[in-house]
């Protein structure tokens, strides 16, 4: 993990009920959640920081730049914040690519075609943003944000509001372009299937106070073997042929030969030291416990694995894995860390 | 006697008059729109007060401040070497500050209604204050605009009281139309009476309808 943070000190005070006051240091690497129930001042945060909102009180540092101190603030335009807003906020008067263009233009970016790429825009670009869909519509405020040329990302639950499947479809699409973009990102969300597949660790806000670093998802690397369709079929490296149990088959986020990461939710994970015989388990791997202390790492087919729970485990110990559910993103990410 | 000095007066004047009520109805109203200050009610009713002020009593401030030997009278007197009352010019101020709701209060209302999460998002895209104002704000407040622009020209031509309290009736440099038609009845021509009433009221009733079928079209815009 590089040094480079973002570090804050915020008192905000929204009417007598409600006061943020929040002190941290947010690493400037990969996707980091921000993540806690309604209400809880993530959305206050992340404005903030921003700089769309005063804050009563604000000490805010981007890496070596000074945003907010008492002596001086610089203003939104100048943060280089690429926000995403829970409803999207497009200009309405323009088209697709007018939107897109807005920001890229007053940062003096001319081509942004991974971008658009990633997103699978190129077919929308004409069109009004009165006649998108909801989950067309994040995807263009997404590359939006990201042609702008942002030195980090805000996303402010870019999710919310669009039906289950909208949201499964779209989170493959978020996961590339930050990954195709590669700057670090504020993912503001209160679903743990969203941390799973996004973030790479979470921080918990709650009552305007930042409760600390959660446990992180737990991740795994797989690899793209084959493809059918709108399926394709993914196996954790190094696993033997005849390991059925560390196949499975996913939507078609990626293409053979790549490798993607499996985001795992805690209650989504059983460790056991013997075989579990008939499980509901999509993945079912043997696994032996290197590291005890804290949370409990077992390898994998010679991959690490950090689990969030300890457990009466020996190191050495056997164990089995069973996943019950993942949340697949299009690139392995920096958690999943594999020894040859 | 012709009609047709007044009625370029008139349409000089409410074009003039127009021009200059959009150029302060935009930062105004913009400002109205935005603005926590404390002190936004007196300049809400500052704004409104032409419409409740009888035009006389309007015009008979405007004419005391307008004198050569008060401060802003004799100021333009040094300048232009002409009195401000009685000419063009003073019909152009008075004409402006007795408009002046009919253009500021479409534009705070267009602005007011204009999504803040698409200003924060120009404002997070590079854009300034200023840049968003123009490049968001406005095109989204256009209907205001052309309200504002619209009822502006309209109400200029439909003055009486002050343009005839500040300019009085000279005819070709303060006889607008409106004044033309009180001389017309004053002597008896009623013919002269009858077609300039009937124009402006054809011109007014004309005007009302844009306004209306300029704000009823459509929902408009608007993503959710």
């Amino acid at each position: 993990m590089s040094g480079e943070m973002l570090e804050f000190r915020l008192k905000i005070a929204r009417g007598p009920k409600f006061v943020l006051e929040a002190e941290g240091a947010l690493p400037l690497q990969g996707v980091t959640a921000i993540a806690g129930p309604s209400g809880g001042g993530k959305t206050t945060l992340l404005r903030a920081l921003a700089g769309l909102d005063m804050a009563d009180r604000a000490d805010i540092r981007f890496g070596g730049q000074v945003w907010e101190d008492d002596a001086q603030r610089l203003p939104p335009e100048q943060r280089r914040v690429g926000f995403v807003f829970q409803d999207a906020a497009l200009f309405p008067h323009l088209n697709v690519a007018e939107n897109i263009r807005y920001g890229a233009r007053r940062r003096g970016i001319q081509s942004y075609d991974a971008i658009l790429d990633a997103l699978d825009l190129h077919a929308l670009m004409t069109r009004p943003v009165a006649g998108l869909s909801g989950g067309e519509a994040r995807r263009v405020a997404l590359a939006r944000a990201l042609a702008s040329n942002p030195a980090i990302l805000f996303l402010d639950e870019p999710l919310s509001g669009l039906d289950q499947a909208r949201k499964e479809d779209l989170m493959p699409y978020i996961g590339r372009a930050v990954a195709e973009a590669r700057v670090p990102a504020l993912y503001v969300t209160h679903s743990r299937a969203e941390i799973a597949a996004m973030a790479d660790r979470v921080m918990g806000l709650e009552n305007g106070r930042l409760t600390g670093w959660k446990s992180p998802p737990v991740r795994l690397a797989a690899d793209v073997i084959a493809a059918k369709g709108e399926t394709i079929r993914v196996v954790i490296p190094g696993a033997p042929e005849d390991a059925s149990g560390a196949r499975m088959v996913l939507p078609r986020i990626a293409e053979p030969g790549e490798r993607i990461g499996l985001g795992v939710r805690a209650e989504s994970l059983l460790v056991s030291t013997q075989h579990p015989g008939r499980t509901d388990a999509v993945l079912l791997l043997p696994a032996r416990v290197v590291e005890a202390e804290g949370g409990l790492t077992v390898n994998v087919f010679g991959q690490n694995v950090v689990l969030p729970r300890g457990g009466p485990y020996a190191i050495g110990a056997e164990v089995w894995l069973s996943i019950l559910e993942v949340s697949p993103r299009p690139q392995a990410g920096d958690s999943a860390e594999i020894r040859p | 006697m012709s009609v047709w000095p007044s009625v370029w007066l008139t349409l000089q004047l409410a074009a003039v008059t127009t021009v200059i009520l959009m150029l302060i109805a935009i930062p105004l109203g913009w400002w109205l729109a935005t603005t926590r200050a404390r002190t936004r009610p007196l300049f809400e009713a500052i704004t409104a007060l032409p419409l409740v002020l009888p035009p006389t009593v309007l015009g008979f401030y405007l004419l005391i401040l307008m004198r050569p030997d008060s401060a802003i009278g004799g100021l333009w007197v040094k300048a232009t070497g002409s009195t401000l009352a009685f000419s063009f010019p003073g019909l152009v101020v008075a004409s402006v500050i007795y408009s002046l709701p009919f253009a500021v209060q479409p534009m705070q209302s267009a602005f007011t209604a204009v999504p803040r999460s698409a200003l924060d998002a120009a404002r997070t895209l590079g854009a300034s204050g200023r840049d968003a104002l123009f490049t968001v704000a406005l095109p989204l407040a256009r209907r205001g605009f052309l309200t504002g622009a619209v009822l502006s020209f309209a109400h200029t031509i439909g003055e009486f009281g002050v343009v005839l309290m500040v300019g009085g009736n000279i005819p070709g440099r303060t006889r607008v139309v409106s004044i033309e038609v009180f001389n017309s009845v004053e002597t008896l021509d009623y013919a002269t009476a009858h077609l300039l009433s009937y124009w402006l009221l054809v011109l007014s009733l004309s005007v009302l309808t844009l306004v209306y079928f300029l704000n009823g079209r459509g929902g408009g815009a608007r993503v959710g």
